[in-house]
């Protein structure tokens, strides 16, 4: 018995040795496969789009001269980039605390639950599989004024109310054509398409934190609000922080909702233009593809700078 | 007497309450509800796509959801239409390119995952270092220099492009290395004891050993393929080549206010995915999960 642990042994070390010498090749052959799409349709893109973007360079030109850093200096000087991002921050603003929210406390409901929540979770979570141009489709329908179900609802709630003596005026909401609804629309369907990804996440760390904190506080008497703002709340602060970051990031990426609602507009007094939908016109109809990656690696600025700054505020938060 | 029985009453009382708390029906009675409201526009889709015209537009001003009576016609009408829309082709196409896609990220992948996790080479940790460190790149970026690369390798409008390119993300990498580097090593001294070299150790020891993490990532990579927007949004243009989800948007803006044949078209689009993800929806789930958790 020994004696054959004791061979084994021998020729893994054997074996290991063997590997560390001759095997560099065969590791970066396995790698290779995965490694060359990376580096082709990844880092060369990455690289090739701020080349782009130090060029006034039109599609269909054949010259393209070099223009050093204006095209950053232009869409810094431009109203629409501006307004493009105003109205992406103001979409984050609408939908990052209230959809990170909402799927905090769908969580903490699922989490209370001592029975099976599988059908709950997957209910709350089916819309996020659906792609955004069917989710689109569909919203647009419901937004609509006259015969959208969300009017027609409205309109019966008010009317009931109307029957027991309470008389609210209500005017038909123009969800879509109006520019202050516009951007909140967006936000309620986005929240609705993606409120079951970060659920998951938070019930995840819900589960993590250890149930005897949550008795040991029973027996002290806290209250259900008590336990959730000194043992959840704190123990639940790292996965926050990764829904939050990754909330913001895919929040600034917005682009699919204003691409089919306003078919490729920009929305009524261009209330729906976002950054990517900006970059996607100046790049795929105007054909100023110089600009439209200059205002790429101006987002991609920005996210990185949010990003950097949520994982230092929430560091320096752990240490206080 | 009198009292006996009030008594157990009264505890007959404290049981019936005990067990509603227990049962906890409060909580469930608003989960359904919210679960409903999350539910409510995917099935108004479906009920709509089996409504007859006529249904429809009664149904538009009372917001009725029953179908009476229920008809196939607007999936007919739809697949009918396939001169002007070719629905078949949509839909082949996002079969064909998801299974692609699938096949290839999780091929490679699981080939990668082993180098970084199972095999020593020099130079491996700064390579992964590197792909890590792309992964916060918002792919939004890459649209416009990716559209370059895709026109001047002559992919423009073709398979190629929409299919090729979704090799390039790390994110399966990453996922299949966390599973992998689990297997004891003991196993694998074993296998090459018995003659198998790198490839041998891969197809016998750790594949079999992690069906699960395969079957999440080649889901995940599915559901993702199949909803793409943005590349076959920029990198197709003929009608034939689009697939399912960007077809939807060509169809809606012909046919704005003929919501069967459309919303029997989203149901199309929407049916694929939801019957995978109810297949497999505790892999998704649990990846998801560990996905987060690793985040921490």
């Amino acid at each position: 018995m020994s004696v054959s642990t004791n061979v084994r042994n021998v020729t893994s070390t054997i074996n290991r040795q063997e590997r560390t010498k001759s095997r560099d090749w065969i590791g970066w052959l396995f790698a290779l496969p995965h490694f060359l799409l990376f580096f082709v349709f990844l880092l060369v893109p990455t690289v090739y789009g701020f080349f782009i973007s130090l060029h006034q360079w039109h599609v269909l030109a054949k010259v393209h001269p070099f223009v050093g850093l204006s095209n950053y200096k232009a869409a810094l000087t431009d109203d629409l980039f501006w307004l493009a991002f105003r109205n992406t921050v103001y979409f984050t603003l609408l939908v990052v605390p209230a959809g990170n929210i909402i799927s905090l406390l769908l969580a903490l409901g699922l989490s209370k639950l001592r029975s099976n929540d599988t059908i709950f979770k997957v209910s709350f979570y089916l819309p996020t599989i659906i792609s955004i141009a069917v989710v689109a489709v569909l919203w647009k329908w419901l937004y609509n004024t006259e015969v959208g179900l969300f009017n027609i609802y409205l309109m019966k709630a008010v009317d009931g109310l109307a029957h027991i003596g309470i008389h609210i005026p209500f005017d038909n909401i123009p969800w879509l054509s109006d520019p202050h609804w516009s951007m909140p629309s967006i936000a309620i369907m986005t929240i609705w398409w993606g409120a079951g990804g970060n659920m998951i996440l938070y019930l995840a760390g819900l589960k993590n934190i250890p149930n005897e904190y949550y008795e040991a506080a029973k027996l002290d008497g806290a209250t259900e609000w008590r336990q959730f703002w000194s043992i959840t709340w704190p123990l639940l602060r790292r996965m926050t922080l990764f829904c939050l970051v990754f909330s913001i990031l895919g929040a600034f990426q917005v682009f699919g909702q204003s691409y089919v609602l306003y078919a490729g507009g920009s929305g009524p007094g261009r209330s729906a233009l976002t950054l990517v939908l900006y970059l996607y016109q100046q790049g795929f109809s105007q054909y100023q593809i110089g600009y439209g990656t200059a205002i790429a690696y101006l987002l991609f600025a920005i996210v990185s700078i949010l990003t950097v700054g949520q994982f230092l505020l929430f560091k320096h938060g752990n240490k206080a | 007497m009198e009292i006996k029985l009030n008594s157990r009453i009264v505890r007959l009382a404290e049981t019936i309450m005990k067990s509603i708390r227990n049962s906890q029906i409060g909580l469930k009675l608003v989960l359904s509800v919210v679960a409903f409201m999350f539910l409510a526009p995917l099935l108004w889709v479906l009920a709509t796509s089996i409504k007859t015209p006529g249904d429809i537009i009664n149904g538009l001003g009372a917001g009725n959801w029953i179908p009476h009576p229920v008809t196939f016609s607007n999936y007919v009408q739809l697949l009918k239409n396939a001169v002007e829309f070719p629905i078949w082709r949509w839909t082949f196409n996002s079969v064909f390119i998801s299974l692609s896609v699938t096949l290839l990220v999780v091929t490679v992948d699981a080939l990668a995952a082993f180098a970084y996790s199972r095999l020593q080479w020099k130079g491996r940790d700064r390579i992964f270092a590197i792909l890590i460190g792309t992964m916060l790149v918002p792919g939004q970026v890459l649209l416009i220099p990716m559209y370059l690369l895709i026109r001047d390798l002559h992919w423009f409008d073709t398979y190629w492009a929409l299919i090729v390119p979704a090799g390039a993300n790390a994110f399966g990498v990453f996922l299949l290395r966390q599973f992998f580097m689990e297997i004891p090593t003991e196993l694998e001294d074993a296998a090459r004891l018995d003659g198998c070299g790198p490839l041998g150790i891969l197809r016998h020891v750790v594949l079999p050993l992690s069906k699960s993490a395969l079957a999440t990532l080649g889901i995940f990579t599915f559901m993702g393929a199949w909803n793409a927007f943005e590349g076959p949004l920029i990198f197709t243009d003929s009608l034939n080549m689009r697939t399912l989800p960007i077809g939807i948007t060509v169809f809606q803006s012909h046919y704005d206010t003929e919501y069967g044949p459309l919303m029997a078209a989203a149901a199309l689009a929407a049916i694929p995915v939801t019957v995978a993800f109810l297949l497999f929806q505790k892999h998704i789930i649990r990846g998801i999960s560990l996905d987060g958790l690793a985040g921490r």
